[in-house]
């Protein structure tokens, strides 16, 4: 940085994404908060413990591998060629955005005076990956063992959504050539594929012990602490507002960036490198958890537990589109996926008899999915990309937003990339008898040994004399 | 070790070396090392989880007993 403008320009985009890093740890408090708010006393702590530790795990996966998929996989492989090097391989050449520079043992990934952006960039994926991790951990409280816990964590964090991110989340992104997708706030990036991968685990794990009656009836084993469950779902709304300012680059020149011979436009832009605002999107966010929220206390008649998380999935159901929607469309979709996200839960847990303890594979998987297929026809006809338009299926040129497209994708991001991998992974964890706890130890409660060794220094310390 | 001696030299090259933490060129090692600890966690880990699983199972506690255990501090 050699004149004071670029310095200016560049350390102010460090600045923001560091700002959106500290904002999204706040999801994490959220969730932390709100699957212990929702286990049983017997289990508290190890519940905490199951979902913190995957932040460690998911960290250093994430600078070893995760990073590096992410930059290599925009073209499938195979399925369209980047519009760097006009190849469909793996992009790990020297072209700009390669993998190359993010292979662990790079000089990029650490303390480097040349590169103010590699780290901060980094970071706020990684705060995705923790979240979509920590999606999953909610869904199988107290009957996951942490060892396979820990597998899938890094399954879900820093392999399969940083695919599915590579793929449909990347201005380079084969399924935005192909299929025009467009998912500006991750309805299916993060959410569908999260909500995905924990139904394929649910499937194998089952469910909490008295779950289910003898005749299959649903029994409900409601929060713990609805206070602790609130306050952890308030942190999670204000940190998916900084995940808002985080999908974004926060200034861009499209002129040149399009190609256009003597335009200059200052923007904000989201991660497809199309412009939106800051100002626009802060409208739509607010008006889908307003959304959310109306028609959950609606549906729900008031249940807190489900008004709260139709916040979120509003917020979630409108997120694919929400760097172009109106607000009052915004508001509109974010209702229908609480809707939808709601009555398929209830279904799917009654007909398929799937303990989805926080209902996470609704809130986030149905809604996502949801989401994206609402996307494709509110917002077809529009550029998934600044930099050509083209058909569908082109491939070299990039598909506009279109119906089938986003119905396609959302396939994708559920089943193929979150159900499916989820199923698998937990079948091989079952059949080495490492996915689930024994009987006896779920029975008693995971924190048994620590609650006995409380209660014994408990008593040694009151007959203390000196 | 110290991949910077004087910050003036550093700064007035001609062209400034990026990376300044200490052992430039190791980064391999680096990550091998890292990659054996975040390994050799999960073995570790998972030996004690599943002694502590298997010590409870054993044991065979009432699925109440444990609020004979809820210490009141």
């Amino acid at each position: 940085m050699t004149d004071q403008l670029s310095a200016l320009t560049t350390i102010f985009t460090e600045f923001y994404y560091w700002v959106t890093v500290v904002l999204m740890f706040l999801i994490h408090v959220g969730f932390c908060m709100y699957e212990v708010g929702a286990s049983r006393y017997k289990h508290h702590q190890h519940t905490l413990m199951k979902n913190t530790m995957l932040i460690p795990l998911v960290t250093v996966t994430w600078f070893f591998f995760g990073w590096w998929i992410y930059w290599a996989f925009p073209t499938g492989p195979g399925f369209a060629p980047s519009i760097m090097n006009e190849s469909a391989a793996l992009i790990t050449d020297d072209s700009a955005f390669s993998a190359a520079w993010y292979v662990p043992t790079s000089d990029l990934m650490g303390m480097n005076l040349n590169d103010h952006i590699s780290g901060v960039f980094w970071a706020a994926f990684l705060l995705f990956s923790w979240t979509a991790a920590s999606i999953v951990s909610g869904a199988v409280i107290e009957r996951i063992t942490t060892f396979a816990f820990g597998i899938l964590a890094i399954a879900i964090g820093s392999v399969f959504w940083t695919i599915d991110a590579a793929w449909g989340w990347h201005f380079d992104g084969w399924m935005l050539k192909i299929l025009g997708y467009h998912d500006a706030y991750a309805s299916g990036v993060i959410h569908a594929i999260a909500g995905g991968f924990a139904l394929g685990i649910l499937v194998v794990l089952g469910p909490r012990i008295g779950k289910f009656s003898s005749s299959g009836e649903p029994r409900n084993i409601g929060p713990r602490n609805p206070w602790l469950v609130t306050v952890g779902l308030f942190l999670i709304y204000t940190g998916f507002w900084g995940f808002y300012a985080a999908c974004n680059i926060p200034i861009y020149d499209l002129g040149p960036e399009y190609g256009m011979e003597g335009v200059t436009f200052w923007t904000a832009t989201n991660i497809y490198v199309t412009p939106t605002t800051l100002s626009g999107i802060t409208f739509n966010f607010l008006m889908s958890l307003s959304g959310g929220l109306l028609a959950g206390y609606v549906i729900s008649k008031g249940d807190p537990f489900w008004t709260y998380s139709s916040g979120l999935a509003g917020v979630i159901t409108a997120s694919a589109g929400n760097d172009l929607y109106h607000p009052i469309q915004a508001m509109i979709i974010a209702m229908i996926g609480v809707w939808v996200a709601y009555k398929l839960h209830y279904w799917v847990e009654r007909k398929f008899k799937i303990d989805d303890a926080v209902g996470a594979v609704a809130v986030h998987g149905y809604a996502g999915f949801v989401g994206l297929v609402i996307c494709g026809f509110v917002l077809n006809g529009y550029p998934s990309s600044g930099y050509s338009v083209g058909a569908m299926w082109d491939g070299s040129t990039y598909a506009a937003i279109n119906p089938l497209g986003m119905f396609i994708g959302a396939i994708i991001m559920f089943f193929v990339l979150g159900f499916i991998p989820g199923w698998i992974i937990a079948k091989v964890l079952h059949g080495m008898g490492k996915l689930r706890i024994p009987r006896e130890v779920e029975l008693a409660g995971l924190d048994y040994q620590i609650l006995e060794d409380a209660s014994s220094d408990e008593k040694a310390v009151a007959s203390a004399s000196r | 070790m110290a991949t910077v001696n004087n910050w003036i030299d550093h700064l007035s090259a001609s062209e400034v070396q990026g990376a300044v933490y200490p052992g430039v060129g190791t980064e391999g090692i680096l990550v091998l090392i890292g990659v054996v600890l975040w390994i050799g966690w999960h073995v570790v880990s998972n030996m004690q989880e599943s002694k502590k699983l298997d010590d409870i199972a054993r044991r065979r506690p009432g699925k109440d007993d444990w609020k004979s255990n809820s210490p009141d501090w």
